[in-house]
């Protein structure tokens, strides 16, 4: 079984990878004393809990407040901020895992919620839908105009991508995002400044998934724009290399017709390193999400670490860190998996 | 295959992107220079952010230039300084002193707001009598404003010292006593009567309109004439700067924001931080990148073992959530942005260095020169470097926009140095304060586009570098 192999493999190849991050941000937030004002701010929410629970039956102030520092020093004790940070790395790691990070300080879920692990949830989805709407128009676009250019190469359309590709790399996608509301908001009014929905969202469904739709279409360019350039350079270098090959003469020779010939001799051969360059991308489209959700007023994962920045919530920063880690990873594994089955080559 | 130093800048130099992207490079440059030496090192901290410096200047005011396109000229924000008085001395040893400032008016508009600022005011005997007066294209003078500096406290002792550490400022838009002087001035020149309290909803339009029937509509054009006297009794007395501040609706080359700060002088403070940031890092991962790529690439073993390990988890990161994290922990200093930066940005270098000296490593001279009895070093630094050095060096232009596109990057979301003006503050000050959907473009574009100027300069140098680096992209 070499498929199973190799993906178990590289799964735990990349659960190490993730673990290693984990491991090194908890050393950080240790030694900087992040995690004791963490574990102290879940303490203190714990506490006025209690307070409130036990003000019911005990009227006497003395006795409350006494009561109340002692479950204090009980739950001080319990998450381990009587010993120094080191001593706390396992727990702290279990912690972040399961995103048991406390509350947020100032951010709230739609549903009144102010959990860092619902808060995470909430957001998730959305920052999921847009990126892999995003990349994976970018790769389609990317794989026809690249196939097409191969057959082109120094043509003026060839001339022009290499320019293309140039401008795109040194566009920073945020700006590109702020631009574009200033054209198709502020001067044209065709488009909606950010948001995912209308505010308030129409009732009906196909009009709520229209207006998603209207809502997604800026942020969405925003994200291919910056990717496509680099993705249909590579698919056409690599496609116009392989074009090259005997192999591919010999089936011209042959006669086959040339769409058998572009789509099942070289787009076959020319797909692993196509595939790569999308993995290597997948760390920068992580990136760009970040800074175009917030652009955009996407309420995704990289609008809310902007806003945890902004009112430094460090336990929701936490969290977001391990998550885009997580989502990372996860998104890594799936495409190698594709890769695997394609490259038959790279099994053990 | 290798050619020689001044063949590799004769194909350099051969393409048009070489020469467009050194030219830009020559320019950055040159801004760079000047901000550095026409500002001082503190400038961003004393100056750019301190609200206080920028309080004479318009808000969220467009730049001049757009006059050209409006149909009713826009007042330009002006500020009128000091030049040597006239000065008069009666008989009995007052010291009369008269400053002029000239003011030619065209706009189609009404001042935003006007006022005066004094500095520095010393005197030994008697305070001085202060009066500000101006006279109008149409011949006719307002008196408007005079008061006497405050008298000495008790106990205090000559020199008397006056708005030494704040300046003494007389707002035309809040000072009652302007207004009813401006009263009197439109009941005796024209017979209008208007109350003082009416005057002040909007005194500009009284002082520099003349009246039809009794509606001040548009502002009167001309010259104008400022005359501030400062009457003192002691030779010694002495006035500071004086400032008049007529509030305009456009300023300077690039307009101001929204604290009244100067675009232009941001826009230029930025230059030399964001080279600097890409330059340096660049460089810095270059060596380190490189050096390890050789180091692992040519002995193999364990260092090769570890270096290929470790830069391939870091190579595989999630960069800017992580790097987000750590600035937020360590501070936005610009030492840990440029140290960031470096221990991400190492790993692809190595990765590529050591393959290319793996490919070396079998060629014949190399293995000659082993047999020779070369030491290692002799063989990297004489035999590999000069094969490796125009790749890499092509490679560290190549890393320059990303590291300048990456610190604009956490700048923009609130992690940039606060003590240095960058393009991506700028830019994130302009976000928060919704310049994007008020439409002041000129807040958001001219960072942008320096932004995207420096970074695809050296594109198009790293573009140029190709054919050196890659022989068979050579044309003629």
């Amino acid at each position: 079984m070499g498929l199973a192999r190799t993906l178990a493999i590289r799964a735990v190849n990349l659960l190490l990878v993730l673990l290693l991050v984990l491991l090194l941000v908890v050393v950080i937030i240790g030694a900087t004393g992040t995690s004791d004002r963490i574990l102290m701010s879940i303490v203190r929410q714990e506490v006025s809990t209690y307070r409130q629970a036990i003000s019911r039956t005990i009227t006497n102030p003395e006795a409350l407040e006494k009561a109340v520092e002692t479950y204090r020093q009980e739950l001080i004790k319990a998450y381990g901020l009587d010993k120094p940070w080191y001593t706390r790395i396992g727990d702290m790691l279990k912690r972040i895992i399961l995103l048991d990070l406390g509350v947020s300080k100032s951010l709230q879920t739609f549903s009144g919620s102010n959990k860092v692990v619902d808060l995470i949830m909430e957001r998730l989805p959305n920052t999921i839908l847009l990126v892999t709407t995003a990349t994976v128009l970018s790769f389609i676009i990317g794989l026809l105009v690249g196939v097409k250019l191969a057959t082109a190469i120094g043509s003026k359309l060839d001339r022009a991508l290499t320019y293309f590709s140039a401008i795109s790399y040194a566009l920073p996608t945020w700006w590109t995002g702020i631009i574009f509301i200033l054209v198709f908001y502020f001067y044209l009014r065709i488009f909606p400044p950010g948001g995912m929905y209308s505010i308030p969202p129409p009732e009906d469904t196909l009009a709520r998934l229209l207006d998603l739709f209207w809502h997604a279409t800026l942020p969405i360019i925003v994200l291919v724009l910056a990717t496509v350039g680099s993705n249909i350079y590579v698919t056409r270098t690599v496609v116009m290399n392989i074009a090259q090959e005997d192999f591919v003469l010999a089936a011209k020779a042959k006669g086959l017709p040339e769409r058998i010939v572009r789509w099942r001799y070289i787009a076959r051969v020319a797909a692993p390193p196509i595939l790569t360059q999308l993995i290597l991308g997948l760390a920068g489209s992580i990136g760009g999400a970040i800074l175009t959700e917030t652009v955009f007023g996407w309420p995704g994962m990289g609008l809310l670490f902007y806003q945890a920045i902004v009112s430094s919530d460090e336990a929701l920063i936490l969290g977001l860190v391990y998550v885009f880690t997580l989502v990372y990873v996860i998104a890594r594994f799936v495409l190698e998996i594709f890769y695997v089955m394609l490259d038959p080559r790279v099994r053990i | 295959m290798i050619s020689s130093k001044r063949e590799m800048l004769r194909i350099f130099f051969s393409s048009s992107v070489s020469k467009l992207g050194v030219a830009l490079l020559i320019i950055l440059l040159a801004f760079s220079i000047y901000a550095l030496v026409a500002f001082p090192p503190d400038y961003g901290k004393l100056v750019w952010n301190n609200p206080k410096a920028w309080e004479n200047y318009p808000k969220s005011a467009p730049p001049s230039w757009v006059n050209f396109f409006t149909q009713s000229k826009l007042f330009e924000h002006k500020i009128l300084e000091t030049h040597e008085p006239v000065v008069f001395k009666a008989p009995d040893g007052t010291i009369k002193k008269l400053y002029y400032f000239d003011l030619d008016y065209d706009a189609g508009e009404f001042p935003k707001f006007f006022s005066m600022l004094m500095k520095d005011v010393r005197y030994w005997k008697s305070p001085p009598i202060i009066t500000l007066k101006l006279m109008r294209p149409d011949g006719k003078t307002v008196e408007l404003t005079s008061f006497i500096v405050s008298s000495p406290r008790e106990g205090e002792k000559p020199p008397y010292s006056r708005y030494e550490k704040e300046p003494f400022i007389l707002k035309i838009d809040s000072d009652v006593n302007v207004w009813r002087s401006v009263s009197s001035f439109l009941k005796e020149s024209y017979g209008l009567s208007f109350s003082p309290s009416e005057i002040g909803k909007d005194p500009e339009r009284f002082i520099f309109g003349s009246p039809i029937g009794s509606n001040f509509s548009s502002p009167l054009k001309g010259k104008y004439r400022f005359e501030v006297s400062v009457t003192t009794y002691d030779e010694r007395d002495s006035v500071g700067d004086i400032l008049l501040i007529l509030g305009g609706s456009v300023y300077g080359l690039l307009g101001t924001d929204v604290i009244g700060r100067d675009i232009a002088i941001g826009v230029l403070l930025g230059f030399p931080t964001s080279l600097f940031i890409g330059i340096i890092t660049s460089v810095i991962v270059t060596l380190i990148g490189c050096l390890l790529g050789i180091i692992g690439g040519y002995f193999g073993g364990k260092i090769d073992e570890v270096t290929q390990r470790v830069s391939d988890i870091v190579y595989n990161l999630p960069l800017l959530p992580l790097t987000i994290f750590l600035i937020f922990l360590m501070g936005s200093s610009i030492w840990n942005i440029v140290l960031l930066l470096i221990v991400f940005g190492w790993p692809g270098l190595t990765i590529v260095t050591r393959s290319i000296v793996l490919q070396l490593r079998e060629a014949q001279y190399i293995e000659a020169a082993k047999s020779f009895g070369s030491s290692p070093w002799r063989i990297i630094f004489r035999h590999m470097l000069p094969q490796v050095m125009p790749f890499i060096v092509a490679q560290m232009i190549f890393y320059v926009p990303t590291f300048i596109l990456l610190e604009a990057a956490l700048s923009f979301l609130g992690l940039g140095d606060p003590s240095l003006p960058t393009w991506g503050q700028m830019l994130e000050l302009g976000f928060r304060n919704g310049a994007i959907y008020l439409g002041l473009w000129w807040w958001i574009i001219p960072p942008g586009v320096m932004i995207v100027l420096t970074a695809f300069t050296f594109v198009l140098i790293a573009l140029g570098m190709e054919p050196v680096v890659n022989p068979r992209l050579r044309t003629g």
